[in-house]
């Protein structure tokens, strides 16, 4: 095997990891949505569960939201991890639901400032995915909502009625300043795997040269015992 | 496969689009504004003195967003101390003692200076002439209304706001009156409202 052979092996080995552990991450993201969907009907059913008018009650928006909007953000994702495991598309459309979903949870919960970690815990999740590229579908997500947000009902993000047209970036910014750290980790990772994938294509190389050896060896002392 | 996708995905989009117009419209839309009295009503067992100026919240205890109503009241009580703030919970008097027991009405009772009291049917409600939870009055030493409105800027957002502004500028006399859409569930249902 040439260096460029093993260069390709390497190439070929590093494809295969990445395919199987995003693949792994497409699964537990499909578990994670799942689990969030529940959590968000349960919330609902906590901090609002009826509307009230009097002493009559009916099923509250928040409850509804939770159960047919909170349906529609995982949906897709969740067909896309069991049937398109490990493809980029499944990746991203992972990544923007996990930040709707964060959305919609701060919304549940009246606006907790607690919820917002979030945010902040899924973009750590998809660093799992070691693409930088996912990070940053995700914050253009989450800095779409607000800047959406601020045109149409800044308070809902703001706390204030006419904050600056900026505002979304400030919040924006503190997101980017976890998306260097995860996307500087996600560099490391790939880099980390794609040394082992060189090695072990060495290491092939060098197992079947070996073969090779013992191959040709054993063909001699064949020879050698069919002329004596 | 491929159409099964297609048809996720586009549902994905059209869901997502939906729910967050429905948040949207649901935080946004205000109750039902207050038919508010110029001037102190006359009949209200309120303990209104001369000497303070009086603040009024009406609350259904059961309504969620009010707990953000709740939450500006302590903000305004902070800034404003010569405000007395009375908070009218509403029961309807068919219903039994302690179900007015909400978190809504325990975070008002922890209020320092609130006074929290029973409105069964609403009754007070109607004095005053406000139909929403959350719905807040101010009046002024000599019983006039100088403040009707809610004190959040959306459905169960706490925050500042201009209700809350207005109050506290009104008593500290750098305004004169103010007025903010009031946002939480109604005190009474419309055949309550009506009788």
């Amino acid at each position: 095997m040439s260096s460029t052979s093993i260069t390709e092996r390497a190439g070929e080995l590093l494809s295969a990891q990445l395919t199987a552990r995003r693949a792994k991450v497409d699964r537990m993201f499909a578990g994670l949505l799942t689990l969030q969907y529940v959590a968000g009907i349960f919330a609902a059913f906590v901090v609002s569960p009826y509307a009230w008018e009097g002493k009559e009650r009916a099923l509250h928006t928040h409850v509804w939201i939770a159960i047919l909007g909170g349906a529609g953000i995982v949906i897709l994702p969740i067909l896309l991890a069991i049937f398109r495991p490990g493809t980029a598309l499944t990746r991203h459309v992972i990544a923007a639901s996990q930040m709707l979903s964060s959305a919609l949870l701060i919304h549940l919960t009246g606006g907790r400032i607690e919820t917002h970690f979030h945010v902040f815990g899924s973009l750590a999740f998809l660093a799992f995915y070691l693409d930088w590229k996912v990070i940053l579908t995700a914050t253009v997500v989450i800095a779409g909502d607000h800047f959406a947000r601020g045109i149409f009902f800044p308070e809902s993000v703001y706390g204030v009625a006419n904050p600056e047209w900026w505002r979304f970036l400030e919040h924006a910014g503190w997101v980017a300043f976890e998306d260097v750290f995860l996307i500087w980790a996600c560099f490391l990772g790939m880099r980390e795997i794609g040394q082992a994938a060189m090695r072990q294509a060495e290491v092939e190389q060098l197992s079947e040269r070996e073969q090779l050896k013992t191959a040709a060896l054993e063909m001699a002392l064949a020879e050698m015992q069919a002329t004596a | 496969m491929r159409a099964a996708l297609a048809a996720a995905a586009l549902l994905w989009v059209a869901t997502i689009a939906t729910a967050f117009q429905a948040v949207r419209r649901f935080e946004t839309t205000p109750g039902r504004a207050a038919d508010a009295r110029a001037f102190w009503p006359a009949g209200s067992s309120i303990d209104r003195r001369g000497d303070d100026w009086t603040l009024v919240m009406l609350i259904h205890p059961h309504c969620s967003c009010s707990r953000a109503s709740v939450q500006e009241l302590q903000a305004v009580l902070e800034k404003a101390p010569s405000v007395r703030p009375w908070v009218l919970v509403y029961r309807p008097e068919d219903f039994k003692r302690g179900w007015e027991q909400t978190e809504v009405v325990k975070a008002a009772s922890r209020l320092r200076r609130a006074h929290v009291k029973i409105d069964v049917n609403g009754r007070e409600a109607k004095l005053f002439g406000g139909f929403t939870s959350g719905q807040t009055f101010l009046y002024d030493r000599n019983g006039k209304l100088r403040f009707a409105g809610g004190i959040t800027s959306l459905r169960g957002h706490a925050g500042i706001n201009r209700g809350r502004v207005d109050i506290i500028d009104i008593v500290s006399s750098r305004a004169a009156a103010g007025s903010h859409p009031v946002f939480g569930c109604a005190i009474a249902s419309r055949s309550e409202t009506l009788r």
